[in-house]
């Protein structure tokens, strides 16, 4: 391969949980190539392991075979620790059901990375009010999670994994608990980092949802049946709330 | 160094969130080492007041009475000698009160207290040269005499002049045992008051205390002291006579001591260890984010072991300085503070504790997987056996919903029934100690105390001693004894021989294997004696007495708490009469209702003072104070179990947050969803209590036996607390944990949970 230092590499990655006798497949050897500043989609149905593969990019789960590589590193091999250790520089994840620390106020919430990246809290303050504030949340700072709907929450949970410039930005379906209102903000949200050059990929079940990325990897029990760049430009249908379809994965 | 302030900055956030939970986990713990330390305090200085005394005194570790004070410069001069005490005159003179007389040594010493072996005042106030009628008296005294601050204290000197004088002052001292077993009685007067009582020189003597570098050479000095002094010396006594004859044993609350100290610390594990793996249950979500951004297993492990582990030190270090306080107010500013081993065997026990406590729940929070979990599911909705059976006998749909709930999770089930059921089962074993406790009292004979009262002969011959013991009308039963030292069969070792009572009239000894003496030649024994010898009941063992060899058939097992149990107990008839006649003592049984003070008071009036009558003390009443310790640790551990309720019903609750939506959406209005859920709790609760007394119930007195065989004193004295008392606490119990469950049950019937959250 040619051009620039991919931010992530897989070779024949597979997973295989072994629960309850029954072998399940969830990925079967994929090869993934992502490069600097690209915006990927995975797209596929319900249990195709999309969330397995994203997970395991992030190294919230262990790899059965295969290589992973991130920013030119080998990182398959690592510790469940190392790994760890890792997420605090490279790795900044968005989840479904927004997973802010439940304690903590929002502001706290975002901080936390930077802190764990190396930051000084006067480093990481200000990176706080940069985010929350290019987020349209600097008010919401001394709130507690529960206190907020749940836009604001996928808001700060992104502004979470933005704290600490991760070199990859994993977001499983970020938008999968949101009405279409707060979908629409958070994804453009989404488009303005990528704009700003951030890596990304992010899994969702919603065409309309990834035709905002670059490129299109769709998967289909575990392996990719289809990799491609986006026609563009692409026609957004007209309308308002209510016409993304909810679906439940 | 990243990581630690993203740590710090979690625990500060943590531990605002829960502020009455941590709380509750710092005062329970603190609760238990107040109560450890409390119990321990009393129990040192119940059995052994010696030592509080001595330091609170200053006291001297040898005295000696001798016929003048010539000497006395001589006797500081002894090497070791760090201080001197006097010499000051003493005088024998006898305290009368309407008719009584009891034998007193008026002690003269100055106005301004002294350096060493200075009394220290209890009651009123100390000898004044303004009041020169004025005593101060010794507490023991002043209590067997029925002394009061004013009351009069009428002596008669040996010229058998009278004096009235008057108690100004009740103090303590060191320098001899607690009368009426150490006689006579001590009282201070002004030396001028005392020379107005015994102006003859020549019937008073001088008494020098010493105070020592080393106590251990005590025995040395007091050699010393005798050689110096040769035929003017009259006593000479050492701190550990004192010591002995002001010590209780204590085997048999030592014993209930260390159960209750397990009880106490087996509590702390379960404050903590519930308060953590509540927590940790309840985090796990929180605990797979932070792992998602990059916390490693190890710190979140490191960082739930400092935020809670630091809560259960704060809880020890209050616990510390809680049980100083409750002391220093129980005994009334008398006493030490705890000595520094056990007070350093309970911090680091308890600390300890509560570390393997918070680790244990920690080390599984670290585990949990970095994949933040899906809010929880709720459960398939299977209807438990039980639900069944309540659906078939017709309940209303709120107690069947909720028997449906209380099995459905596992986990807030185990929680809830174990958080109750332990400290329910430590209770129990607590009431097992204050039954036990009772058994000393209600039946002394089960613990070899039958007697009342031992009656010594003194100078009256034999026969004059028996006439008066039976013409007394509260005597039941009297058993003629004698204690003699008996060389075990390989001859190295002596152990207590215990002849009373004749096979014909046996003592009343309670057996409890076996059987009581019945015939020349036979015996019953301790558990210690059955070990030390190595023999069972039914055999034979031969000892030698005074030289004599003698050959006993052991025929039952007693409960013996003296001598590590190592007593061998026989009829007088079994002892060849040159040991046996005259006897030594008498040993008295009383009729019931028989009052044993007045019964030795009418004695001791009837002999004109020459028979020697002392109570049998019961370890049971010095200690009385211990119950208050049980009290306090049952409140302290019904704290815990409604704490360990908290948190699970807590964590019932959160996984509940969707079933309540459906409920409701059922038609349940607010007040059957409270009971839906309180059901569930309340069938669990029922089952812990239920559980737990009966663990306890099995438990305490086996527990209390087995630590009673170790020790010598044998199995036989556990006891399990009364049915009665049992059924109370239980209904107690299951009350009020039925209140607290009430609580978030009522607050989450009463919230709108909205449905969309998934
Ligand atoms: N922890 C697990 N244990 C066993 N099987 C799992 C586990 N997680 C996911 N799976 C299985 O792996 C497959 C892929 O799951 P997942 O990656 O969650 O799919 P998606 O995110 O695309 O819906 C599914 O068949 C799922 O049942
Ligand atoms: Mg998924």
């Amino acid at each position: 391969m040619s051009g620039p230092e991919p931010v992530v590499r897989t070779v024949n990655l597979v997973k295989i949980y072994q629960t309850g006798g029954v072998p399940v497949t969830a990925v079967d050897g994929v090869d993934l190539r992502v490069d600097p500043g690209e915006f990927v989609a995975i797209m596929g149905p319900s249990g195709s392991g999309k969330s397995t593969l994203v997970h395991m990019l992030g190294g919230l789960d262990t790899r059965t075979s295969g290589e992973i590589w991130l920013d030119g590193k080998r990182v398959d091999t690592l510790s469940e620790s190392a790994w760890a250790v890792l997420r605090r520089d490279k790795v900044g994840f968005v989840f479904q059901f927004f997973n802010l620390v439940a304690n903590m106020t929002v502001a706290d919430n975002v901080e936390l990375p930077a802190l764990l990246s190396g930051a000084t809290p006067r480093q990481a303050r200000e990176r706080r009010e940069y985010l929350l504030g290019a987020l349209g949340l600097a008010e919401r700072a001394d709130a507690s999670p529960a206190q907020l709907a749940g836009g604001e929450q996928q808001r700060v949970a992104l502004a979470r994994a933005l704290a600490n410039k991760p070199s990859l930005l994993l977001a499983d379906e970020p938008t999968g608990n949101l009405d279409s209102r707060n979908t629409r903000d958070v994804l453009r949200l989404l488009g303005e980092v990528h704009r700003d050059g951030q890596t990304i990929i992010m899994v969702t079940h919603d065409a309309r949802v990834a035709s905002l990325a670059d490129r299109v990897v769709s998967l289909l029990d575990g392996q990719i049946v289809d990799d491609g760049a986006i026609p563009r430009p692409v026609r957004r249908p007209r309308g308002g709330a209510g016409d993304v379809v909810e679906l439940r994965s | 160094m990243s990581a630690l302030r993203a740590s710090r900055r979690w625990i500060r956030a943590d531990l605002r969130a829960r502020r009455g939970q941590a709380l509750l986990t710092v005062l329970a713990v603190a609760g238990i080492v107040t109560a450890l330390i409390t119990s321990a305090t009393l129990l040192e200085d119940g059995t052994n007041p010696w030592r509080g005394l001595f330091t609170q005194t200053d006291g001297a570790h040898v005295w000696i009475s001798a016929q003048d004070t010539a000497d006395a410069g001589k006797l500081a001069g002894l090497p070791g000698v760090t201080g001197v005490a006097g010499p000051y005159r003493s005088a024998p003179v006898t305290l009368v009160q309407d008719g009584k007389k009891s034998p007193v040594a008026l002690r003269a010493l100055p106005a301004t207290p002294p350096k060493v072996a200075h009394p220290v005042v209890r009651e009123g106030r100390w000898l004044d040269s303004a009041d020169p009628d004025g005593v101060v008296v010794e507490r023991s005294l002043a209590r067997a005499t029925g002394l009061r601050l004013g009351s009069p204290f009428t002596v008669t000197a040996l010229n058998g002049a009278r004096h009235e004088l008057a108690v100004a002052g009740i103090a303590e001292t060191a320098e001899q045992g607690f009368y009426p077993e150490w006689t006579p009685g001590l009282a201070w007067v002004l030396p001028e008051t005392l020379d107005r009582v015994e102006p003859a020189a020549g019937r008073s003597e001088s008494v020098i205390g010493l105070r020592l570098a080393d106590p251990e050479s005590a025995r040395l000095v007091a050699q010393g002291a005798v050689t110096l002094l040769a035929e003017k010396i009259q006593r000479v006594s050492t701190w550990r006579e004192v010591r002995a004859s002001m010590e209780l044993d204590n085997r048999l609350l030592g014993l209930l001591l260390a159960l209750f100290g397990v009880v106490g610390l087996v509590a702390a594990a379960l404050a903590v260890a519930n308060a953590v793996g509540g927590r940790v249950l309840m985090q796990s979500r929180d605990f797979a984010t932070l792992k998602s951004l990059g916390l490693t297993r190890g710190q979140i492990t490191g960082m739930l072991v400092v935020e809670h582990g630091a809560l259960g030190l704060l809880g020890v270090a209050l616990g510390l300085a809680g049980g100083q306080l409750v002391t220093m107010l129980v005994l009334d500013g008398a006493g030490l503070p705890l000595s520094l081993g056990p007070t350093a065997a309970i911090a680091a026990g308890t600390a300890a504790t509560v570390l393997v406590a918070v680790a244990v729940p920690a080390w599984r929070g670290g585990r949990t997987p970095p994949i933040p979990a899906a809010p929880a599911a709720p459960p398939r909705g299977h209807l438990s056996k039980l639900a069944r059976l309540a659906l078939l006998v017709r309940l209303p749909p709120a107690l069947v919903l909720g028997a449906r709930d209380a099995f459905t999770r596992r986990g807030p089930a185990l929680l809830t029934t174990f958080g109750v059921a332990i400290p329910m089962t430590m209770i129990t074993i607590g009431l097992g100690c204050w039954a036990t406790l009772d058994g000393f009292l209600d039946q002394p004979e089960r613990v070899g105390q039958a007697a009342a009262l031992t009656v010594r002969p003194g100078k009256l011959p034999a026969a004059e001693a028996e006439r008066l013991i039976k013409a007394d009308p509260g005597v039941a039963a009297y058993y003629p004894g004698s204690e003699v030292d008996a060389l075990e069969p390989e001859q190295t070792r002596t152990v207590l021989a215990r002849a009373i009572g004749t096979s014909a009239q046996p003592y009343p000894f309670v057996a409890v294997e076996g059987r009581g003496y019945a015939d020349r030649g036979e015996a019953v024994a301790g558990q210690g004696l059955l070990d030390l010898l190595d023999v069972k009941i039914g055999d034979r063992v031969r000892v030698t007495v005074g030289g004599t060899p003698l050959i006993l058939r052991i025929v039952g097992r007693v409960v013996e708490p003296d001598q590590d149990g190592e007593v061998l107990s026989f009829g007088l008839d079994s002892l060849a009469a040159k040991d046996a006649v005259p006897p030594e003592f008498y040993a008295l049984v009383l009729k019931p209702g028989a009052d044993p003070d007045e019964t030795r008071a009418r004695l001791l009036a009837a002999s004109g003072q020459d028979l020697e009558v002392t109570r049998v003390e019961n370890p049971a009443e010095r200690l009385a104070v211990i119950r208050v310790v049980i009290v306090a640790l049952i409140a302290v551990l019904a704290l815990i179990g409604l704490a360990n309720l908290l948190t699970a019903s807590a964590l019932g609750l959160r996984d509940h947050a969707l079933d309540l939506a459906v409920l409701k959406a059922m038609g349940l209005t607010p007040r059957q969803v409270t009971a839906t859920l309180v059901t569930g709790t309340g069938l669990l609760v029922l089952l812990g209590v239920l559980a737990g007394t009966l663990a306890g119930a099995s438990v305490s007195s086996g527990l209390i036996d087995l630590q009673g065989h170790t020790s010598g004193v044998g199995a036989g004295i556990g006891r399990t607390p009364p049915a009665a008392t049992l059924a109370v606490t239980m209904l107690v119990a299951v009350g009020a944990a039925l209140l607290v469950a009430l609580i978030p049950a009522h607050r989450a019937a009463r919230s709108r949970v909205p449905l969309a959250t998934r």
